[in-house]
């Protein structure tokens, strides 16, 4: 702690200069207090499996463990200690969204179901509100905050997205590929892979569904656009890297992982791949074929499929139809040390199926996956700039998980790697001046949610829906990403102080003067509008709107603003406020005064302390 | 506190420069010096830059088409099912000497072959991502250096964006480009606007672009009397005194420079500019006018609609120089392409056709340049029912200073390749993408030496310029 102190000392050094300088003292007084989170009280040393000595560090881990901490969230943390809490949410039951859609659809079969009703689900899931969708409402609120931290993590790395023109009008397909994330989630990362690749949502987004082999005479190729991206997006990158992350060199230059033939290797294995048949007859229904795989027409492989947005096919995995598969050419596809397909070939003449599992553990057993999954996860969950030795640490977990089976692959080892790692707990204190990220916007509102006990009176949850759509005013939204490239690439760096030092930035990418000015607009409506009982604003009251528990601090934001500042300092910026900005809330909230608000006083103040701090920069970087 | 020449430079670059921050990156410290002292440009005249992005690598090969001779016999052969019929193609007549006069354009884009027709748009052809010229044979062989991740978007966007692919970590072209030449304004906001998303193209070393959305500025509710303000019926009735607390508090917490933390500066810093930015381009942009061609309510419409209605309020934001960034997706079209492409291509003709019109309005024609940019063309050959990545890929240049109604560079063989003869087709890869002839840096310089960049400026923004052909391509005249 020596350390962090010492790292002040140019904040200080600054101050004395100015008074050299002859600046007056009242700029002396302002720049006395200090704009670093105050470490007075904390060691840094508690270690793992320690007790939780303050309810900061716990809201800390949720931070970067959920979609936001609770009073009651921290409270159970320090009871049962990281790895009790780790352990409760992998046993935790994974929700779900498809369900939700099919009983909006039951409740009224009217209701247009739209990519917005898939939010709701998103919403409520998101943010552990009771789910009206299920049995229990209204004592079923959703408890498996991890896998859905994750989940909402993996849909950033394995994108699909409404943005492509098919899946806009598919809230299902979306559904059920997020619920396919949270499902493996805690699995493996070979059977994450597998499972994605073969999702139809998948196949429509990469053009891996109906991909056909290769014709010559008709001058058709394999299309390569899953191929190139499984690679490059999903699994080993386009360099070789080191085992710590870092990109290895040759003369200077990085080494490119793989070429445009084995890019064409991979497209070739991607052939036959068809939506799936369960269910389906031969019989032609309403003119459209239901089966693809029919022996007296193999055409029918191109204009069969679901019907309805709700249709199984959009559920179920795609399956193989080898009349279409390539089984004629040898396959090149990754070379690494190790590898188990001589010079990396994969020979002619297995069905699409087996040579899918010969492709798919071609790409897991690569030496690149470990360190290009670690670097992506702790991006999402914890530090933009994990040290490589960070890296490093969790993608040896990665390649084995230190159990006496050796599994390579382990999402829920790597998971508690990254969070219990000490760069994950201490960062902090180790690099005070560069460690953490900025939150994702998306991620402020569910903070909101949680923090204030959102509830909406009818349990559909509407907050997302809105108008304009909801990305174009936080610059994301689940499954909405512009491109397979997510909302922000990880190696984004915002032009300024950040790239001159070499630091990764990714969710700068998406903080665009547009966002910075419609994020805290969404968030004010939210703080100011939708509070519990409110018919403030049009919608406030509305069964589906999300209503904050303003009430709940009222009392104290009336009566000790600065405890209610020193409160959410805990609860919503993990002890991490500094005093300046603790100065500038309380000097805000006693200029708020009994004879403008009256009864309303508390709540009022419960408001501008919310929306000051969520729109801070202290709050914004999350560290 | 000793201040030494580099925090000087840095310190009187940045001054009033919107876009930047009193740390700015010093990757090419011979622009910035550049731009510091001695070449500092003055205009007294207008000039601006649209680029039009279209991600995704549009399908060139199916916008301008062949109506007529071999290069239709091979295009027919090479696109099978996804051939347009010679019939429907718009026809582009070109004026005596300026090219090939058996190519249209797709029936979706009668609009812009009525622009080239008029000689106000050019199409410039076979562009692409080079290192340095290459010919079949040296592909194939393995002779000469090719840009790194061919056909990868990413990647290739980047080179595009940036005409440097040998440089992972360069900024873009049109950054570059206000990195030198942003002196001329007198105005406060950024000489680079984008309204079509955050982008490579316009990162510069000093200037970086202002976004806005085509639906205009918005502004802060908090403090600021923004839309929420009506809606929420609470800070309406806040009055003065508690605006003026809001806007205290948040600025003590936003102000520049102030945060411990170096991603709460780089926030902070964000927050800070674009505030101030809205204020000035909300104060300058007045309604709508009634342009002579209304512009089409798809995204790119309303982008370029905006574009306009932020240069017809160049004086009032004191700008002599501006690039703006407008684009359009959806253009990856693995699949499904017959479709796609017909919507894409309307609605880019359309929107460049009211954009032209506008500035026409505005009595600026001469002084705005549009051009099309793109990952990259896409595969002679085919798929199922659309293309793969491709290499080389046409453009199209509008504007009233544009040298229209011609070709510019070589429209390349269509020919189907066959595997055991190379020269079957000498202009494909070999697997049915096309070797670019003219490089990115080419198309590039061509515009900047219209926008007024001068020699020296051109070769220290296009360092590799020399290993192409022709410096200036000539489309601008």
């Amino acid at each position: 702690m020596i350390w962090a102190r010492v790292r002040r000392f140019p904040r200080y050094a600054a101050a004395a200069a100015a008074l050299l300088m002859g600046l007056p003292l009242r700029v002396l007084h302002a720049q006395a207090l200090s704009h670093w989170p105050d470490a007075g009280f904390h060691d840094g040393f508690d270690g793992i499996a320690g007790a939780i000595t303050r309810d900061a560090d716990a809201a800390r881990f949720l931070a970067q463990a959920t979609f936001g901490a609770t009073p009651d969230d921290i409270a159970h943390l320090r009871l049962i200690g990281y790895q009790g809490w780790l352990n409760e949410q992998f046993a935790a039951s994974p929700a779900t969204q498809t369900q939700y859609l099919d009983w909006v659809l039951a409740q009224d079969p009217g209701e247009y179901i739209s990519d917005d009703t898939r939010l709701e689900s998103w919403s409520i899931n998101s943010a552990g509100t009771p789910d009206p969708s299920r049995s229990g409402y209204p004592d079923n609120a959703p408890t498996d905050q991890l896998r859905q931290r994750v989940a909402f993590a993996l849909s950033e790395i394995f994108v699909v997205s409404n943005s492509n023109g098919t899946l806009a009008y598919q809230p299902w397909g979306l559904a059920s590929f997020y619920d396919l994330l949270a499902a493996d989630a805690f699995s493996n990362y070979r059977v994450l892979l597998e499972d994605v690749t073969k999702h139809p949502a998948m196949g429509i987004f990469l053009s891996s569904i109906q991909n056909r082999k290769a014709d010559a005479s008709e001058n058709v190729h394999p299309d390569e656009n899953y191929a190139r991206e499984i690679m490059q997006l999903f699994s080993v990158g386009l360099v070789q890297l080191n085992a710590d992350g870092t990109p290895q060199q040759s003369g200077g230059q990085p080494i490119p992982t793989y070429d445009q033939t084995t890019v064409r290797g991979f497209a070739a294995v991607f052939t036959g791949w068809d939506w799936n048949g369960a269910g389906c007859s031969v019989d032609y229904q309403e003119g459209v074929p239901l089966c693809c795989s029919n022996p007296d027409n193999p055409d029918q492989f191109f204009y069969c499929g679901p019907s309805n947005s709700d249709d199984a096919q959009w559920r179920l995995p795609m399956q193989a139809v080898d009349y279409w598969h390539d089984d004629t050419s040898d396959k090149l596809l990754l070379t690494y040390p190790g590898v188990a397909l001589g010079g990396g070939v994969l020979h002619a003449g297995g069905d699409a199926q087996a040579e899918l599992t010969a492709a798919l553990d071609n790409i897991f057993h690569h030496p690149n996956v470990g360190p290009f999954i670690a670097t992506r996860l702790i991006q999402r969950l914890v530090t933009s700039n994990p040290t490589p030795q960070y890296v490093q640490r969790v993608a040896q977990v990665f390649n084995d998980d230190g159990s006496a089976q050796h599994v390579r692959g382990n999402l829920q080892a790597v998971v508690r790697a990254i969070l219990l790692d000490s760069e994950a707990r201490y960062g902090q204190w180790q690099r005070p001046d560069t460690f953490g990220k900025l939150r994702e916007p998306l991620l402020k509102a569910t903070h909101l949610w949680r923090a204030l006990a959102g509830r909406s009176s009818g349990g559909r949850v509407a907050n997302l829906r809105t108008y304009p759509s909801i990305e174009n005013l936080y610059g994301q939204a689940p499954l909405r990403s512009p491109t397979v490239f997510n909302f922000f690439k990880p190696d984004f760096q915002q032009p300024g102080e950040v790239q001159d030092l070499g630091l990764r930035s990714p969710e700068f990418q998406i903080l665009s003067d547009t966002m910075i000015v419609a994020t805290p607009n969404d968030l004010f409506h939210q703080i100011f509008c939708d509070y519990t009982g409110s018919d403030a604003c049009w919608g406030s009251d509305d069964p589906a709107t999300l209503q904050m528990n303003e009430a709940r601090d009222a009392a104290l934001a009336a009566s000790d603003p600065a405890a209610l500042v020193d409160a959410y300092n805990d609860l919503l910026m993990s002890g991490q406020m500094s005093p300046f900005m603790r100065d500038v809330l309380i000097t805000r909230l006693n200029a708020l005064d009994a004879s403008d608000y009256g009864a309303d006083l508390g709540r009022v103040r419960v408001q501008h302390a919310l929306y000051l701090i969520m729109n801070s920069p202290e709050y914004s970087i999350q560290k | 506190m000793h201040v030494n020449r580099r925090d000087f430079l840095r310190k009187s670059v940045c001054a009033a420069l919107g876009g930047a921050s009193l740390y700015s990156a010093l990757g090419n410290l011979r622009l910035v010096a550049a731009a510091a002292n001695a070449r500092r440009y003055a205009f007294s005249d207008y000039k601006a830059l649209v680029c039009v992005f279209l991600y995704g690598g549009n399908d060139s090969f199916n916008t301008i088409v062949p109506v007529s001779g071999q290069a239709r016999t091979d295009y027919e052969s090479s696109r099978g099912g996804l051939a347009l019929p010679a019939s429907g193609l718009a026809a582009l007549t070109p004026a005596a000497g300026g090219g090939p006069a058996n190519y249209g354009v797709h029936p979706a884009m009668t609009e812009v072959a009525g622009l080239f027709n008029a000689g106000k748009a050019a199409v410039v052809a076979n562009v692409g991502s080079l290192l340095y010229p290459i010919t079949q044979s040296q592909y194939q062989n393995g002779g000469v250096p090719t840009p790194p991740q061919l056909f990868s978007h990413d990647d290739q966007t980047s080179q595009w964006q940036t005409s440097r692919p040998d440089d992972a970590n360069a900024n873009g072209w049109g950054g570059r480009i206000a990195d030198l030449l942003h002196t001329a304004n007198a105005g406060q906001i950024p000489m680079s606007v984008t309204l079509g998303g955050s982008n490579l193209f316009q990162r510069g070393a000093i200037v970086n672009p202002y976004a806005m959305s085509s639906s205009g500025v918005t502004r802060m509710s908090y403090q600021d009397d923004g839309d929420e303000c009506w809606i929420s019926n609470s800070c309406s009735d806040w009055g003065a005194a508690n605006m003026a607390a809001n806007t205290a508090a948040y600025n003590a917490l936003i102000e520049a420079g102030t945060q411990a933390h170096v991603l709460e500066r780089a926030f902070a810093d964000a927050a800070t500019r674009s505030i101030a930015n809205y204020r000035i381009i909300d104060a300058a942009l007045g309604d709508p006018p009634t342009w002579t061609t209304p512009f089409q309510d798809t995204d790119l419409g309303n982008q370029l609609q905006m574009v306009a209605r932020l240069i017809g309020a160049r004086g009032a934001l004191g700008m002599s120089r501006q690039v703006f960034f407008v684009s359009a997706g959806n253009y990856d079209t693995h699949t499904d392409q017959s479709s796609n492409q017909q919507d894409n291509l309307t609605q880019l003709s359309q929107s460049l056709k009211a954009f032209y019109d506008a500035t026409v309005q505005l009595g600026i024609a001469d002084s705005v340049t549009a051009f099309t940019a793109s990952d990259f063309g896409r595969s002679l050959a085919v798929n199922s029912s659309g293309t793969d990545h491709g290499w080389g890929g046409h453009h199209v240049v509008v504007g009233g200073g544009v040298s229209g109604q011609r070709f510019y560079g070589t429209m390349p063989s269509l020919a189907r390749y066959d595997d055991g003869n190379p020269t079957s087709n000498p202009d494909d890869t070999g697997y049915g993408q096309i070797i670019p002839t003219l490089a990115v840096d080419q198309y590039a310089a061509t515009l900047a030496r219209w926008f007024g960049v001068d020699g020296s400026g051109i070769a220290d923004i296009f360092p590799n310029l020399g290993r192409f052909g022709s410096a200036d391509l000539g489309f601008m005249g």
